[in-house]
């Protein structure tokens, strides 16, 4: 974010454009390979056997977009920059990919994959080992507050393919646990959430530990023209695969939540966020209209600037809010579900919610609202102790991370 | 209504079954293990453990002792419904697909998905009353539709097998010969893969849901398509009321693009339809992924859907419900 609009400017749609066509094209003949197959069945990839028995096992029929264009480049021994928005199959890919091309009479670590968290590590760990049943993997998630004892004895009975988090990984390489040589293929997952949490460094650092030739694998949900030029220092003309801006979603949007425990308590909340608020575009959504007249007015009577809009004003006075949000004139917005579908702002970067939505699909429409054109927007759920199950299971299904909300917000807008 | 949610699936359901008395429900799921409820207030009363991949399909035996379950890991498998332990294992050479237990229990019709260069099959199995006498041997195997075999079902007085599946064909089989009866018609019949199909309560029509946004409602002996239920999202599930001329679809956007739109709703609500009227009357939402099955209790009093979220959603009828006037 800082990198994009260094001057606080918000953001430009062309100017993210301009730069990733400067980074396609000017070096599309040099570091970029050309791959075009699709392939509708897994059967018609050329897997092994039980690979593919594994991945029938695990429930899978046939392969998603990512899957037909990205399993089989990955099992070529190409490197390769897969995009593709969260929960549609980039970690069975590279996982396929993989467990294609371990030599299984080889108890050494071939493969190393590494995500930012250590949910993600170990969700990855478990599908590697559901895919890999039949073919016998071993597999290790390796990640930071876990025993650094089990870890080292696991690693050095021997395993085909670690999992972990960048800091326990480097940690294990260090200490020898994890020993490099055998290691061929090394896949970033996440790759932009990789490098925008400050894990550039120890990346690099692991990176330098590991053979030369090496075959790598970066995924992600969002790959920014920043990221795609740190991957230059990696990879040897990458196979890619990158979904156009206007199709980004979900996966663009930081995800927080606050306890405020009581119902009550948000209104003290949100004053106390009403600064950060009025930097950008900003739309809280509560869920009845009576709620949005309530809020409104208790915004107003403490002398924030706010506009309303629900269905029951008539569409001339809905048109005139608007406008005027749209415009830039009021910055902050408070609605209902009604129309979270017809607003679509491009400035706008924060979605709150203010109360959890009653259907859970509707979070989905919510919370695009915020993010578009593969940037990071933010969104902030006020969570009370009620709320914890279904915040809890929006992630599941989503397959989003929701995290507690730092002090310093306003640096991700 | 109010739903009872219940929370005992890791991954996707795939199919939900009641018992003949309705006092039980059976679901099954991407996880390993088929789990049974009690019907009423979906407490959970326990889960059959054993497989080792994703669960497709079940069905349940008349006198409730009997659970068979068909599983991705490529077999299909009797259980003891009280004490959840396992009979018997039928082996084969591609994932398990669709089960279901002949009039009488005697006898099994799995359907086996293509695998590599095996095409899909359906097998017929004798189901033995003392499980030590059980064998694997197939009574009568048949091979060959293009795709997966979703779901394949007993005709009438167990003459027939019907089956319907990816090549969005369905297919009247004689159950002893293996010979091809009929088959839907082009024009008429679906044009996308079928995904559902659920009997009526004496079986002399059935339901089949398509990815083609429709339902359709056939003929059990003659195959003739009857009525159509146009929805508008693919239909994963479907499911007659036992008491009224009711149909409900479930289906909703595709897993794999849920998270890749930003302006287009999931669809993810149950839809009853006026079964002789083919009109729309009300959906149900809760659901926040895919419908991927549906069943009714056989009293009628009550509905269950399972979702790609890994919930099971128990739906109790208002009284209102039963004086719906269209």
């Amino acid at each position: 974010m800082a990198g994009l609009a260094p001057e606080g400017t918000q953001f430009d749609g062309r100017q993210y454009d301009a730069k990733m066509s400067e980074l396609l094209s000017t070096d599309g003949q040099e570091f970029f390979t050309s791959y075009d197959e699709v392939y509708d069945s897994f059967d018609a990839m050329g897997l092994q056997e039980n690979l593919l028995r594994g991945i029938y096992a695990y429930g899978f029929e046939r392969p998603s977009a990512i899957q037909q264009r990205g399993i089989v480049p990955f099992c070529k021994g190409l490197d390769v920059i897969q995009q593709a928005q969260s929960g549609t199959g980039k970690t069975a890919t590279f996982c396929s990919g993989i467990l294609q091309q371990l030599d299984y009479g080889l108890v050494q670590c071939q493969a190393l994959v590494l995500a930012p968290t250590r949910e993600l590590a170990q969700q990855i760990e478990k599908v590697m080992r559901a895919l890999g049943d039949y073919l016998g993997v071993k597999v290790h998630a390796c990640v930071g507050g876990t025993s650094v004892r089990e870890d080292q004895r696991i690693l050095q009975a021997g395993v085909h393919t670690v999992v972990g988090t960048p800091g326990r990984v480097f940690d294990m390489l260090r200490r020898q646990s994890l020993r490099p040589d055998c290691i061929k293929m090394f896949v970033l997952d996440e790759a932009d959430e990789m490098l925008s949490r400050g894990f550039k460094d120890q990346i690099y650092d692991i990176f330098q530990l590991l053979p030369s030739k090496i075959q790598v694998g970066v995924f992600s949900a969002t790959m920014p023209p920043e990221a795609l030029e740190i991957t230059r220092k990696f990879m040897n003309k990458p196979v890619r695969i990158l979904v156009k801006r206007d199709e980004l979603t979900l996966e663009g949007i930081k995800q927080f939540y606050v306890n405020v425990d009581k119902e009550e308590w948000k209104l003290e909340t949100l004053c106390d966020l009403y600064e950060t608020l009025a930097i950008t575009q900003s739309v809280i959504f509560v869920n009845t209209r009576r709620k949005v007249d309530w809020l409104t007015d208790k915004m107003r009577s403490n002398d924030h600037t706010v506009s309303a809009t629900h269905g029951d004003m008539d569409q001339n006075t809905r048109d005139i809010i608007m406008r005027e949000f749209r415009s830039g004139s009021s910055r902050v917005l408070i609605t209902t579900d009604l129309l979270a579908r017809g607003i679509d702002v491009q400035q706008v970067s924060l979605v709150i919610n203010y109360d959890l939505p009653t259907q859970p699909e509707n979070y989905l429409h919510r919370i695009g609202r915020s993010g578009r054109f593969g940037r990071k927007g933010v969104s902030i759920n006020f969570v009370t102790t009620d709320d914890a199950r279904m915040l809890s299971d929006i992630q599941k299904f989503y397959n989003v991370t929701v995290e507690e909300l730092p002090s310093n917000v306003a640096d991700l807008l | 209504m109010r739903p009872i949610l219940m929370k005992g699936h890791e991954r996707p359901l795939t199919f939900l079954k009641y018992n003949r008395d309705g006092d039980l429900l059976f679901s099954c799921a991407k996880d390993h293990n088929p789990t049974v409820w009690f019907a009423d207030n979906g407490e959970r009363l326990g889960t059959y453990r054993g497989h080792n991949g994703a669960v497709w399909c079940c069905d349940v035996s008349r006198d409730s002792g009997r659970l068979i379950t068909g599983s991705a890991d490529q077999t299909a498998k009797l259980w003891n419904v009280q004490t959840g332990q396992q009979l018997f294992t039928f082996n084969f050479d591609s994932p398990a697909r669709s089960v279901d237990f002949a009039v009488g229990d005697k006898l099994a019709v799995i359907t086996t998905d293509p695998f590599m260069e095996l095409p899909s099959a359906i097998h017929v199995k004798r189901i033995a009353n003392d499980p030590a006498e059980q064998t694997g041997e197939s009574v009568l195997l048949i091979k060959g539709p293009q795709g997966r075999i979703n779901r394949a079902i007993w005709g009438p007085l167990n003459r027939t097998i019907i089956s319907a599946g990816e090549d969005a064909v369905i297919r009247i089989w004689d159950s002893e010969t293996g010979k091809l009866l009929k088959e839907s018609d082009k024009e008429s019949g679906h044009k996308k893969t079928v995904t559902s199909l659920a009997k009526s309560a004496d079986g002399s029509h059935f339901l089949t849901g398509s990815l083609d946004k429709s339902a359709r409602l056939w003929d059990t002996r003659t195959l003739t398509l009857i009525k159509t239920y146009v929805t508008e999202r693919p239909v994963n599930a479907v499911a007659m009321s036992p008491l009224l001329d009711h149909v409900v679809l479930g289906g909703g956007q595709d897993a794999s693009a849920v998270t890749t739109t930003d302006h287009r709703a999931g669809k993810f609500e149950a839809k009853f339809y006026d079964k002789i009227l083919q009109e729309e009357i009300g959906g149900v939402k809760g659901h926040f992924g895919p419908i991927n099955a549906l069943a009714f209790n056989p009293d009628g009093k009550s509905f269950s859907s399972g979702g790609e979220d890994g919930y099971v959603r128990l739906h109790h009828f208002d009284p209102d419900y039963f004086n719906i006037k269209i």
